[in-house]
């Protein structure tokens, strides 16, 4: 099973748009992994494999249009391939909850994002739900009581 | 005018907020404020800290909704770096809010900033507590956040406080919620695995959980579990078993796959059971991943075998499809475990060269630097030149990959080298040239070619290591080729003088310069070598002046023995020497320092001498100098050979060699040689020069310096005697004797010179003059290498094969083997050195380091409960064995049933674990005769625990 260490979404001009870490960094070690990274894996070909050594761990990125998903993952321990699947099923939940999600999407609702991947991979890196219904319907049903609370607060 | 009762224009806003009216700067506006301020990174800092000082007033202002909305921008703001642990309290305000929006805000924003802070967490406890109570049906969702945020935040503290909550939870009657806390307790587990002792069962129970997310993150968290300390699950393997034989969704199937690789590292008798198992899942399977981690599973969890070879070849059938697939992640990831069985047994992987071959000329260069590894496993005496010169070929850079557009076109894009990419090249050249004492290595005039390209392509490659393993390799086959050094040491000579050397790769120039120093005798015009040093010597490194001043030394006396006849330019370059070691005398390095000095005072004797008889080259040059060099042939002895020998052996520096009455006696008859010794000496030249055929081959000297002689030596002196006011005379002596230094040279690398030892404490008291004493006690046994190593060089020509000198042993009794030190010294390699400039992955956890086996001690039933269950897995191999043998047939019709179920439980894929349980058992109530070989209810013991937890 993949434990994904952290999840990055890094732009083609080499902007964050979405961190989330798995494990306990220091924001300098933090830095340090996005700046090695993303030239790294910007100036890779697209015939290239997805999966680099970077340090004593894997990482594995997927490019979607514009956007690079970088995951960290421990070395001999997560299957590479199936950490390629989980960013898939990642954008796919995105897809079908912003509609053709586009990188603005992700830059203006990126709490969104969070909850989606939140529902997605639990806080500790591993697979919560591989269910895209699934986490759809639990992000709707968030959304739901969200706008609930405004409107009870609107006709407070 | 405004009225008085007209609303002031803070009031506005108070009243407009809820109906989705902001005035402060929402997020959005946040956003296009970034980019809309992009142009440079100056522009965007000053709007940056603009907006925080922004979020910082309204995160301190009473409006909770104001607040939120501080903390969700911060929270975005801390991606572009800006630190928010000073918001802390804020959140844990926010974090308070009944509202799941501004909760969900909150939660998210402690799972960024939280880390540590116990003061926060503190209270976080309290808030936490409250959030996991799960009221009413909308609660769901708030407990779900909490539980997220939880595992994020936990510290040891707050998962003792909070872990009862968390099994409560696990009854509740949301799978959705059983699910999270499942998730979330493996963060409690880490922090504090005494929560994991003593309600192991209650949590593994979960694995039998109706729901089929539920059992997945079960088993997600068991696998990870496992991986910091498997032994407490081991007894969960019959359980886990079953559920992989049952279950067709192929998540589950890797996580399961993942856990048993785990548990089978530490219990070896899993595989008897398992590994049938995985072959019919590879067999059965279409998913690469499935496959990929089955293959996994079998090498990690040390399924494989040296002698595994059906299991072995299937792996790698898949693995080489793999390999041939259009999928570089496919090929990337094979290629990893290729190396992984290679290095269980080579011979696995030593017919798959055609293959690694394809992959060194991928187009991925990450995946040919996974592929270039394995070289060594198909290298060979055939391919080795072949393989070479295809990596060789890589270092031109002119490769292109032919991409195709989406028009269909195609368009070449050159392949960029990296560096790093080539610096492995030339090590794994290095490496599976110089494997097993160059065994795959037959024409050394193509290693040596090999060798110098390899030192040019590193003059650009930023690397020193490689420096010194091909100066290395050099060096090695100086020594241990004999037959072709001349071709060898032209090469080391090329190789010094490539231009600039001594800056760009100075590290291959130790070895290169020993190597000259060391054979001098086969360079003829070690003058202009001696001069080309002596220009760039002072650029070089330390360590390399180190060997630089000895090999100078060394060039010098073997060239001017040569050249006896031209005492004038000797005296020349002597001079010119002389001086070189004049600036080094002062060196910041002590070591060089020291050399220098030592070798500077030796050869100023040997001007003055020159000095003096002009005409001819004196005596100490012709004869002693090269005597320091040249009596013993230099051979290869193995590794750690030093660090065997008996330590504690206390030796006496002070102590002579020879007792007084002996040293007496030596006088007494020194004094009676001296006055024959010319005419000895005369004759001795002469025999010298015109007959070397009496001198022993190269294999009789190394025979002599091999075994036993130096300590024998060490003995003898050791049993000596001890004269106390003899030692007190002899240091006084040593004090004011400013040769010293030579005398003791001469000491350590001759037992000839004890002579002249003698009698330069016989003379001592007058000037000492070494050069007369030298000359006259020139030994007689002294052996002209040059001659022989000539000799014995032509005679080799003549064979064909090369033979190269293996590593000398020497064993010295009561001490362990040699080999045993090299293999410590090969375990301990560099890579798995930890270095604290890199990012670790790896988080230590209380986990590791918990003793389960406490637990263990108190409920000794299950420990019992263990062993038979081992014993029954045991008898149950052999059975399976014997059933295999005898019923071959059935074993297939076995298969194609299992094919078959798979295929209805696939219709009928949602409707959850219970049903399918159930329409199994009505299904193959027929068979049951036929399955009971493969999935073996009675095999378990805990089968009969399900009823229980149904």
């Amino acid at each position: 099973m993949s434990h994904i260490k952290y999840l990055l979404l890094v732009s083609r001009q080499g902007k964050a748009r979405l961190m989330q870490w798995y494990t306990p960094f220091t924001p300098k070690q933090k830095t340090k992994i996005i700046n090695d990274l993303t030239p790294l894996i910007l100036a890779r070909k697209p015939k290239m494999c997805n999966i680099l050594e970077y340090s004593d761990h894997k990482v594995v990125y997927r490019r979607y249009a514009s956007l690079y998903f970088i995951c960290g993952i421990t070395n001999d321990q997560d299957n590479e391939l199936l950490t390629l699947e989980i960013i898939h099923r990642f954008v796919e939940t995105m897809d079908t909850y912003f509609g053709n999600v586009c990188e603005l999407d992700i830059i203006f609702h990126f709490d969104k994002a969070y909850d989606i991947l939140n529902e997605l991979i639990m806080c500790d890196g591993s697979m919560a739900e591989s269910s895209k219904k699934e986490i759809l319907n639990n992000v709707h049903a968030m959304d739901a009581i969200v706008s609930n609370d405004h409107l009870d607060r609107v006709l407070s | 005018m405004t009225s008085l009762y007209a609303p002031s224009a803070d009031e506005v806003m108070q009243r407009l907020r809820p109906f989705g009216f902001f005035f402060e700067k929402s997020l959005k506006d946040l956003i296009r404020g970034i980019r809309s301020h992009n142009d440079t990174p100056e522009q965007l800092e000053l709007f940056l800290e603009g907006q925080l000082s922004e979020c910082r007033q309204e995160a301190n202002s009473s409006n909770i909704e104001l607040k939120t909305n501080a903390v969700l921008k911060l929270t975005y703001l801390e991606m572009y770096g800006y630190d928010m642990s000073w918001c802390n309290f804020h959140i844990l305000e926010v974090m308070s809010s009944n509202k799941l929006q501004q909760k969900r805000v909150g939660y998210l924003a402690a799972s960024q900033s939280f880390h540590k802070d116990a003061d926060v967490l503190m209270l976080a406890t309290n808030l936490l507590k409250k959030d996991l109570k799960y009221g009413n049906s909308n609660d769901v969702f708030k407990v779900g956040i909490a539980l997220s945020g939880l595992s994020t935040i936990v510290t040891p503290e707050l998962a003792k406080d909070i872990v009862d909550d968390l099994f409560l939870m696990l009854n509740s009657s949301k799978p959705y919620i059983r699910k999270k806390t499942i998730t979330a307790l493996y963060k409690v587990f880490l922090e504090y695995p005494e929560a994991l002792q003593s309600n192991f069962d209650n949590f593994t129970s979960k694995l039998e959980d109706t729901d089929k997310s539920v059992v997945s993150a079960t088993i997600s968290v068991i696998c990870e579990l496992s991986k910091k300390n498997p032994t407490p699950f081991i007894k969960l393997s019959p359980l886990l078993y079953e559920i992989l034989i049952d279950i067709n969704d192929n998540w589950i199937i890797i996580r399961l796959l993942k856990l048993f690789s785990n548990l089978s590292k530490i219990e070896p008798k899993l595989k008897g059971r398992l590994l049938p198992k995985i072959v019919e899942l590879m067999d059965s399977t279409n998913a690469a991943s499935v496959l990929y981690e089955s293959v996994n599973c079998i090498i990690s969890g040390n399924m494989l075998d040296e002698s595994d070879y059906d299991v072995a070849f299937q792996c790698l059938e898949i693995l080489s499809k793999f390999c041939n697939s259009q999928d570089s992640n496919l090929r990337y990831i094979s290629c990893v475990l290729f190396y992984k069985i290679g290095k269980i047994n080579t011979i696995f992987i030593s017919q798959y060269d055609e293959l690694i071959m394809k992959l060194i000329s991928d187009i991925d260069i990450s995946i040919r630097l996974k592929a270039i590894e394995l070289l060594e496993g198909i290298v060979s005496e055939d391919n080795l030149k072949l393989i070479v010169s295809t990596l060789m070929k890589q270092f031109m850079g002119d490769e292109v990959a032919i991409i195709e557009t989406s028009r269909g076109n195609s368009k070449e894009i050159p392949i960029i080298i990296p560096d790093n990419y080539k610096i492995k090249i030339v090590n794994v050249i290095l490496n599976i040239c110089g494997m097993n004492n160059y065994l795959n290595v037959d024409d050394f005039e193509w290693y040596n070619a090999v060798l110098y390209d390899l030192a040019v392509i590193s003059l650009d490659l930023s690397e020193n290591d490689l420096g010194s393993k091909i100066g290395n390799q050099l060096r090695n086959l100086m020594v241990r080729v004999p037959d072709i050094r001349h071709t060898t040491i032209v090469n080391i000579i090329k190789v010094t003088s490539l231009d600039s050397i001594e800056i760009r790769l100075p590290t291959i120039l130790e070895s290169c310069i020993w190597s000259l120093g060391e054979y001098a005798t086969y360079v003829e015009n070690g003058d202009a070598l001696i001069k080309l040093f002596i220009k760039k010597g002072l650029h070089m490194q330390y360590l390399t002046q180190d060997s630089l001043i000895v090999a100078l030394v060394k060039l010098f006396s073997s060239w001017c023995t040569r050249n006896k006849d031209q005492a004038n330019y000797v005296k020349d370059v002597l001079k010119e020497l002389v001086a070189f070691l004049a600036q080094t005398n002062y060196s910041k390095s002590f070591e060089v320092q020291e050399i220098s000095v030592q070798m500077s005072e030796i050869l100023k004797l040997s001007l003055e001498a020159l000095e003096e008889q002009s005409d001819e080259i004196p005596l100490l040059l012709a004869e002693v100098l090269p005597s320091f060099f040249n009596s013993y042939e230099l051979t290869p002895i193995s590794l750690g050979t030093q660090k065997q020998l008996p330590k504690g052996i206390d030796f006496d520096i002070d102590m002579p060699f020879l007792t007084k009455e002996e040293l007496d006696n030596v006088l007494a008859d020194q004094e009676t040689l001296a006055e024959e010794d010319v005419d000895i000496y005369d004759s001795d030249r002469f025999s010298l020069a015109s007959d070397n055929y009496h001198y022993p081959p190269v294999s009789e000297y190394e025979d002599r310096s091999s075994d036993d002689n130096e300590t024998d030596k060490f003995k003898d002196t050791y049993n000596d005697f001890d004269d106390e006011t003899y030692k007190e005379e002899r240091r006084k002596e040593a004090l004011s004797n400013p040769f010293y230094l030579d005398q003791s040279i001469g000491n350590g690398n001759h037992d000839n010179l004890n002579d002249i030892l003698a009698t330069d404490n016989d003379q001592r008291e007058k000037t000492p003059n070494a050069i007369d004493i030298i000359k006259i006690n020139s030994n007689k046994d002294e052996i002209s290498h040059e001659a022989v190593k000539a000799k014995h060089k032509k005679k080799k020509k003549k064979t064909k094969k090369v033979k190269v000198l293996a590593d000398q042993t020497i064993v010295i009794p009561g001490v362990s083997n040699i080999s045993t030190y090299n293999k410590n010294i090969n375990s301990t390699s560099p890579s798995s050195l930890p270095s604290s400039n890199k990012i670790s992955l790896r988080t230590h956890t209380k986990l590791e380091d918990f003793d389960f086996a406490e637990q263990n001690k108190n409920d000794s039933d299950e420990d019992q409960e263990l062993e038979k269950l081992r014993s029954k897995f045991e008898e149950q191999i052999i059975k399976e064995d014997n059933l295999n043998n005898s019923e071959g047939e059935e074993v297939v019709v076995i298969k194609k049933k299992k094919k078959k179920k798979s295929k209805s439980k696939s219709k009928s894929k949602e409707d959850g674990m219970l049903k399918k349980k159930k329409k199994e058992h009505t299904s193959n109530e027929g068979n049951q005769e036929i399955n009971s070989p493969i999935i073996e209810e009675n095999a378990f013991p805990y089968t009969n625990e399900k009823s229980k937890h149904d």
